[in-house]
């Protein structure tokens, strides 16, 4: 009888999982004014410092062990805010990239869609890794790569912009 | 969704009028082997409501099933989910065969199982493609998506059928009849692997925040109901044997009716595409992005 016990569970897990995404699903659709107001700033250079080696080894080599991964815990925990806040950008941007598909060029909004993806997927990939690196501060795990990524999109969404609002010049920055 | 051979309610029906007939002596035994059949109700006229809801949750779903696909028809559903809409059809066919079956006089037993078995398990892979043609919904051709999704969805099905195999291999042997541990490896593997798929369709979703379509999302909340239902009462089946049958059957149908319920009222629902209040990208978003720009370049 435990291993039907097992699959009745795990049935209505999967129930109570599927109503939850539907019905949040049904509740955020055209909320996109609301989504928007949740765009969080992120600062890569900040990011970058956190996640740098050498800021690492630095670190490393000037404090006691005790200290150095009590602030190591901090840094990657900071990291992970980052890292999150990227990936809720990066699924808002999800959503921009659609709506610009319908209004803009579709090509540009693609490869905005896409980059978003593939950002948010990496960030599920990098948090792990951080909370690894917090456990145990000598291995390196540095996602250098999502700090690149996050640029481009940025850049990407910058470019939508351009195509919606072409009179705003912000070509200039790019 | 439809009844196993030995609780086909028809037949139950004309068994139970020839009993009324037959002496008292004999009422206590059919009695007796009713109870040991593990029956609900305790008397003849007690299980009288028993009956008319089983003779209710197998077929007014279907007549609602009947009516949604005349409905998705009418609103061109035929030609965006062509596969949701020819399991519709195949489902409203099993039907129909069965309950024909099952007026037979004298019932089939035989042709109705193997019948059952048949349809179950073409009505399976049906289902598994519509899943595929919900994710493709969810796709909208893009490759990014796509690039993503189908691996997933590949190994995904990869696991769950072997989890299916062991743990049919594990549930199996209830009965002694061949046919029925067919149709109970059948219902639980088709029911595990549909749960996991959609599970795992709703997770990429609300992980990447993707929207479905009004229809779609209709379409495999119904299924996900049903599923999810079905798995916990099929590994009930095996675990109880013959005790559950009639609660499980009861139980299977009625959340089919829930699921069809689901389906008709998605499909009255306006068919909204991923909606954005406002034109798209706002300009409050654009400077947004724009200071992000900004403070990366001059780094």
């Amino acid at each position: 009888m435990i291993i039907p016990t097992i699959f009745v569970v795990l049935a209505f897990l999967g129930l109570l999982l599927i109503l939850y995404i539907a019905k949040g699903h049904h509740s955020t659709a055209g909320n996109l004014d609301q989504l928007a107001s949740q765009l969080r700033s992120v600062d890569v250079d900040a990011f970058r410092n956190l996640i740098d080696h050498r800021e690492q080894d630095y670190l490393r080599e000037r404090l006691p062990a005790n200290e150095f991964r009590g602030i190591q815990r901090e840094r990657m925990l900071a990291a992970v805010e980052y890292v999150r806040a990227a990936a809720s950008n990066a699924a808002i941007l999800i959503r921009l990239a659609e709506a610009a598909r319908q209004n803009s060029d579709p090509a540009v909004a693609q490869a905005a869609d896409k980059l978003a993806i593939r950002l948010r997927l990496y960030a599920f990939r990098v948090v792990p890794r951080l909370y690894f690196g917090m456990l145990m501060p000598g291995v390196s795990l540095a996602p250098i790569d999502l700090a690149d990524a996050y640029d481009t999109i940025t850049r990407q969404v910058v470019m939508l912009g351009c195509l919606q609002y072409p009179t705003r010049g912000m070509s200039s920055a790019l | 969704m439809r009844p196993l051979c030995s609780r086909c309610p028809f037949t139950r029906r004309r068994s139970r009028l020839e009993e009324i007939r037959i002496a008292r002596p004999t009422m206590f035994a059919t009695r007796k082997r009713e109870i040991d059949c593990g029956l609900l109700a305790k008397s003849l006229i007690f299980q009288w409501p028993m009956l008319f809801l089983q003779y209710y949750l197998w077929i007014a779903p279907h007549l609602l099933l009947g009516w949604t696909l005349v409905a998705s028809f009418r609103r061109g559903m035929h030609r965006r989910l062509p596969i949701f809409f020819a399991y519709a059809a195949f489902e409203t066919f099993q039907f129909l065969t069965l309950l024909a079956l099952s007026l037979l006089s004298p019932f089939p037993r035989d042709i109705y199982n193997w019948t059952l078995v048949l349809e179950t398990g073409i009505s399976s892979c049906l289902m598994l493609a519509v899943i595929y043609e919900l994710a493709n919904t969810l796709l909208l051709t893009q490759s990014s998506r796509a690039e993503l999704l189908r691996p997933l969805l590949r190994w995904t099905l990869v696991v769950l059928m072997f989890v299916a195999a062991v743990s049919s291999a594990a549930l199996s042997g209830a009965t002694v009849r061949r046919v029925t541990n067919i149709f109970q490896v059948l219902d639980f593997s088709s029911s595990l692997v549909e749960v996991g798929m959609l599970v795992t369709l709703f997770l990429f979703s609300r992980t990447l925040h993707i929207s479905w379509r009004n229809r779609a999302t209709g379409v495999a909340l119904g299924f996900g109901i049903s599923a999810c239902i079905n798995l916990a009462t099929t590994a009930l089946r095996s675990g109880l044997g013959k005790s559950a049958f009639i609660a499980v059957d009861i139980t299977q149908m009625a959340a089919f009716h829930v699921c069809v319920l689901v389906w008709l009222v998605y499909l009255y629902l306006p068919n909204r595409a991923p909606a954005f209040a406002g034109s798209g990208l706002g300009k409050s978003d654009i400077q947004f992005w724009d200071q992000e720009l900004q403070r990366i370049t001059g780094r």
